[in-house]
């Protein structure tokens, strides 16, 4: 059997130091009526070979970025991985460690956290970090109880149409027995409309979650949502994209309270949805409610500067019930993938990145607007995502067509927004060269014309 | 060996203009950035990342690395923790880019393969707990803790009940309770006897008819399984109430006994201990969930069917509670148990809980003549060692003990949890462990409390760090290297 060790002579030796003449002895202490009394019903072992061809197998009945050309976003890209990333992330002294409960023997970890923190406050332009949630989605609704704690209003949390649709559900759900009540407002050409916001926001709300730039791609005007949330003394909670602060302004600097975000883009892959990073930064007031693990310096008996976990009396272990969250575990490992790809591309493969998907993406509308069937559902800037509406309204036959011909074109927009039933949202990164982007034009325009000609006999 | 020179912060061995990536020409025509974002919206500069060389990076993480304990470099015995070996072949599985490159929105008819390892990894999750509806939506046991609270709650609320109360053993773990709160529930604790088992006078004198949820773990953190068992299911059930069970401990029971045989309405399952996932440095994790089968339609969505011989995602669970996360789950972690469950089968994982218990069992019986163990002479996969004679008799601590066992090359078991056993150490071996190492481990305890009280307050000794001051990290905290020059 593959990982343990014990022969027949250890198992012998064990059972005579115990006193039992079985194994089955020690499971004694369940009662016989309870006891399983047959096999699992579950598939024979296989050897690692057997295992590898079986996995082949299966991965071969999938499509995967790069058998087809990926334009999937909302919330998920297809970034670039340096080397160095899965180079780090494969030393087995950081993958097959666990939460640095011994600070001594975890030396290598906690300063991790600690340089992943500073890396993302420096990114977020806020104080202070955790040490990573599960992912966007859980660390928005993370953050809204944070704000509820903080502001001590209980009455509603305002979240526009604008906030991706999955992290608006998670946020439901995670309030669902709670008082506080979440107020969806609908949104005007893709962004929040101030007038609407204003008569939303009162004394009652904890706060506004704003998503920048936001799950249409479409680059909202952060500052006024900040000035209306502020005049009502709520707290602005930003999910952003970090990618996008190559160009765009941190979160810190309009004003958001809370900034969160997904980070599996930091160096993580796709993974079909997990696991992911879900980042958390915070103004330094809010420190003492937020979620999650923190690592912090300070000095040893010997005087020597180390790093240990803190401020744990938030936390679960020491608070139970009275804990800021029932957050155990961190996404350690993702933590320090985002860490060393930070670190790779520095302040300038940052802005590069960042200006690579921006100009790339627009140059991809564009391109498809310029056929008569495609225009932007939103005139809003955008960053790298945008939404296209398909004047012939049939936009799944579009998709699988393009689907055929290699390409991964977009996500319908119906399942979410019934008004959009008509338009689907296209992602661009820095991977999508020219030719991709023209390929994924032609073929978009190919199927269209396949479909408005009629056939000839 | 560690070089202490490359290990200094990121930003202390930044200079400016150094830089590591560089990115292709862009071969689209270019246009300002001013004239396609707003300037009220743009940056002048991007954030200040520091500026290093791909070498630097190497060599600093490299160095970091050796400065951690892992299972793959020492013997782990962290109680509850499951630290057992993570299989080679797991990390190259989850690697494929048929699963690691897959976008999670892609159609279905894209990801056939992805689905049915997913949609095996619901069946096998069912049949091993013996609960027939599953979960893997959520990320973490604690997230499957609260996940299941929230289909409790959404279920009652469908019969119109009114139910406001979790039970929580005393020595649950801290998850438990604050799941509770999480879910909106008042969190009771229930005493544990001397024995470490739920007191059933505390327990009658606590079930109403206000309670929704007993949350119970089995084998408990003691390492012991609950002899009253379906007694405390069947008293709770009689209250309208549902049984959780906190599947932290499931390494002990695979394939030997199944929770929802004795009464467990719903429980958690950690792949990142049972199934070897590995646990990262602190995550990811994953806490897929089992229920029984009136709770299957309150469960976040998408659950993975088969219909012939295609998979497909089901979103429509009119009841569902909606979701806890975004997307499908910690996908990559469900791939690792599964190349686990695969190469261990039916009789390799019931092996594993067989050599798992032999394996405490051996090391109790090594321990307990050094360290008493309160709660007995038998355990499941763990026990709790209490070092509270010798801290009376010779004023040595727990966590002296924990510090000094570094210095001799063995991780620290954890140490003052469960909160009911006083200096408690908790150890639990795991399967992937030979006899040799649970002796070196046992002799090193003994020789440890042999000796002298002052050299163990300042283990440990031979460590690059030693006894990190945690009041002033608390009380001064310096989180980033920002407030490091500032409190500089």
């Amino acid at each position: 059997m593959p990982y343990h060790y014990n022969t027949p002579e250890d198992k012998q030796a064990m059972l005579s130091a115990i006193g039992a003449e079985s194994v089955d002895v020690l499971f004694d202490s369940i009662p016989a009526e309870l006891k399983l009394g047959r096999r699992l019903d579950l598939p024979p072992a296989l050897s690692e070979l057997e295992l590898d061809q079986h996995l082949r197998e299966l991965a071969s009945r999938n499509t995967p970025a790069g058998e087809a050309v990926c334009f999937l976003g909302a919330g998920s890209y297809d970034h670039f991985i340096p080397a160095v990333v899965d180079t780090i992330g494969s030393r087995s002294e950081f993958y097959t460690s666990y939460t640095p409960y011994q600070a001594e023997a975890s030396q290598g970890n906690l300063q991790v956290m600690f340089e992943y923190q500073s890396l993302i406050t420096e990114l977020t332009g806020l104080d202070v970090s955790n040490a990573s949630l599960y992912d966007g989605a859980s660390a928005a609704a993370e953050a809204v109880l944070m704000a509820i704690s903080a502001t001590g209003r209980h009455g509603k949390v305002i979240v526009p149409e604008s906030l991706h649709p999955e992290y608006r559900a998670t946020i439901a759900t995670y309030l669902e027995n709670l008082a506080t009540e979440v107020v969806t407002i609908p949104t005007s050409g893709g962004v929040v409309d101030p007038e609407i916001l204003s008569e939303a926001v009162d004394e009652e709300t904890a706060a506004v979650v704003l998503q920048q730039p936001n799950f249409f791609g479409c680059v909202e005007d952060a500052a006024e949502v900040n000035r209306i949330t502020k005049k009502a003394g709520a707290l602005l909670i930003a999910v952003f994209d970090p990618m996008s602060l190559g160009v765009l302004k941190r979160p810190g600097d309009y004003g958001a309270n809370i900034a969160v975000a997904e980070g599996h883009t930091l160096g993580s892959p796709m993974a079909y949805g997990g696991p992911y990073l879900g980042i958390m930064a915070c103004e330094k007031s809010l420190v003492r409610r937020m979620p999650g693990r923190i690592a912090g310096q300070t000095v040893d008996r010997r005087g020597n500067t180390c790093f240990v976990l803190t401020m744990q009396t938030r936390e679960q272990h020491i608070r139970r019930e009275k804990a800021t969250s029932n957050v155990c575990t961190n996404q350690g490992l993702f933590a320090l993938r985002a860490t060393v790809y930070l670190a790779q591309l520095g302040p300038q493969g940052l802005r590069e990145t960042a200006s690579l998907c921006l100009q790339k993406s627009r140059y991809a509308a564009e391109q498809l607007c310029q056929h008569e069937r495609f225009s932007l559902a939103f005139e809003e800037p955008t960053f790298k995502e945008f939404v296209i509406r398909d004047r012939e309204n049939r936009v799944d036959d579009l998709l699988k067509s393009a689907l055929d011909r290699g390409y991964l074109a977009g996500l319908p927009l119906g399942r979410w927004y019934p008004e959009l039933a008509d338009c689907f949202l296209v992602a661009v990164t820095e991977k999508r060269t020219k030719a991709e982007i023209d390929g994924l034009v032609s073929t978009l325009t190919k199927a269209s014309e396949r479909v408005s000609v009629p056939a000839t006999v | 060996m560690r070089n202490s020179r490359d290990t200094q912060l990121l930003c202390e061995l930044s200079r400016p203009g150094r830089r590591a990536a560089r990115l292709p020409a862009c071969d689209v025509p270019e246009r300002d950035i001013a004239d396609l974002l707003p300037t009220e919206a743009t940056a002048s500069s991007p954030p200040a990342l520091p500026e290093v060389t791909e070498p630097q990076i190497v060599r600093h993480f490299v160095n970091l690395s050796t400065m951690n304990m892992s299972v793959d470099t020492h013997f782990y015995p962290l109680g509850s923790c499951t630290m057992k070996y993570n299989p080679k072949r797991n990390e190259r599985a989850a690697a494929m880019p048929g699963f690691a490159d897959l976008h999670p929105c892609q159609p279905e008819e894209t990801i056939q393969g992805m689905l049915a390892l997913l949609y095996e990894m619901q069946e096998y999750f069912q049949e091993i707990s013996g609960l027939p509806a599953c979960s893997l939506q959520p990320a973490a046991g604690a997230h499957g803790e609260l996940t299941a609270l929230l289909v409790a709650a959404a279920y009652f609320k469908d019969l119109g009940e009114n139910r406001s109360k979790v039970l929580v053993p005393d020595n649950a773990h801290g998850t438990n309770p604050a799941s509770a709160a999480m879910a909106g529930y008042r969190s009771i604790t229930v005493k544990t006897t001397s024995d470490g088992f739920v007191d059933m006078a505390d327990l009658a004198s606590k079930l109403d008819d206000e309670v929704a949820v007993m949350m119970i773990t089995n084998p408990s953190t003691l390492g012991l399984f609950e002899p009253h068992m379906r007694e405390i299911a069947d008293q709770v059930h009689a209250r309208g109430g549902l049984i959780y069970l906190d599947g932290a401990n499931m390494n002990a029971i695979l394939g030997i006994t199944r929770p929802g045989d004795w009464g467990a309405d719903m429980q958690h399952y950690n792949p990142h201990k049972t199934f070897s996932g590995p646990h990262g440095g602190g995550g990811p994790g994953a806490g897929p969930i089992c229920v029984i089968e009136k709770l299957a339609p309150y469960l976040p969505t998408p659950i993975v069917r088969k219909e012939d011989s295609l998979y497909a995602l089901d979103f429509n669970l009119p009841k569902t509670i909606g979701r806890v996360r975004s997307f499908f789950g910690n996908v990559g972690v469900l791939v690792r148990a599964y190349a686990y469950i695969r190469t261990h089968g039916p009789d390799g994982l019931r092996e594993v809980s067989e050599n798992a218990v032999l394996n405490a069992n051996y090391l109790l019986s090594r321990v307990k003549h050094i360290l008493p163990v309160p709660q007995g002479n038998r355990c499941m996969h763990e026990f709790v060692a209490s070092a509270n004679t010798l801290k009376k008799d010779k004023g040595i601590t727990a966590m002296d003990i924990a510090k000094r066992l570094l210095d001799y090359g063995f991780h620290a078991p954890t140490v003052y949890f469960p909160l009911t056993v006083p200096e408690a150490m908790m150890c639990e071996p795991t399967e992937s462990e030979s006899k040799e190492t649970l002796d070196a481990f046992a002799e090193v305890l003994f020789r440890i409390t042999e000796e002298d009280a002052e050299l163990l307050h300042d283990a440990p000794h031979s460590t690059a760090v030693s006894r990190p001051d945690e009041v002033r990290a608390a009380r001064q905290p310096v989180l980033t290297w920002a407030a490091l020059s500032e409190a500089n």
